[in-house]
């Protein structure tokens, strides 16, 4: 089912299009759309520990696999995405970003 | 729908740190046998200059051992290895006091320098069990 939410931004791997503390509008179960942000479920790490679920850009669909998305941090100096650990299949893109609410806030750590 | 899903915030990551990704307990066992060797070499000595280095040296080298265990203990190890080795938390609390105050940092014991480096093989043992997957 599709339902509109919000996200809070933490981190800098999306400067300077989103800043920490940014808020999000987003639509939940809504799939990914090139160009577009989402809210995606990074594959766990090498030691098996799940990471957060981030945002990022979806820039394509993976070259060697058209059912996967190839995600891209708008920050390329910090951060992971699809460059390290590889495309995303269709299920781990929970949402898509529609829009940044100007109402900027640290975020609760 | 309720009305509290739409307005409840979900936190998304924008972020990660850079870690190299490189661990290996060798370099706490590398400061431990070099610890080891001063305290043995500084027990046989009777020149007070020899010995004065020695206390500076080890305590240096001491405080190193417990820096690489930290880091194994807080970037290395992840949830799922502490759920899996439940003893590795007192492992790891016990490598470190032997290479603190009450340790080799505060004493010319050799047996302490021992019991620092079996704990550091301990921890070396589960380090390598965890990257069998």
């Amino acid at each position: 089912m599709i339902r509109p939410g919000l996200a809070r931004v933490v981190g800098a791997s999306m400067e300077p299009t989103l800043h920490e503390g940014d808020l999000l509008l987003v639509l939940w179960g809504a799939g990914a759309h090139v160009g577009s942000l989402a809210i995606v479920q990074l594959p766990r790490d090498e030691h098996g520990a799940p990471r957060p679920v981030s945002v990022k850009r979806v820039t394509g669909v993976d070259p060697a696999d058209p059912r996967r998305w190839w995600v891209a941090r708008d920050n390329p100096s910090v951060g992971v995405d699809s460059w390290l650990v590889g495309s995303l299949p269709p299920e781990a893109v929970l949402a898509r970003v529609l829009l940044r609410i100007p109402c900027r806030r640290a975020p609760f750590t | 729908m309720r009305l509290r899903d739409i307005f409840q915030i979900t936190e998304v990551s924008a972020h990660c740190d850079l870690p190299c990704g490189v661990y290996d307990p060798a370099q706490a066992r590398i400061e431990a046998e070099s610890v080891k060797m001063i305290i043995q070499k500084a027990n046989d000595s009777d020149d007070p200059d020899f010995r004065a280095r020695a206390i500076v040296i080890k305590e240096e080298r001491s405080e190193l051992v417990k820096h690489h265990l930290w880091v194994l203990w807080t970037d290395y190890f992840k949830p799922p290895h502490f759920e899996k080795y439940p003893q590795l938390h007192v492992l790891v609390n016990e490598a470190t006091k032997l290479a603190g105050a009450s340790g080799t940092k505060g004493s010319f014991d050799v047996a302490k320098a021992d019991e620092l480096l079996e704990k550091i093989a301990e921890i070396d043992k589960i380090f390598w069990e965890t990257k069998q997957g």
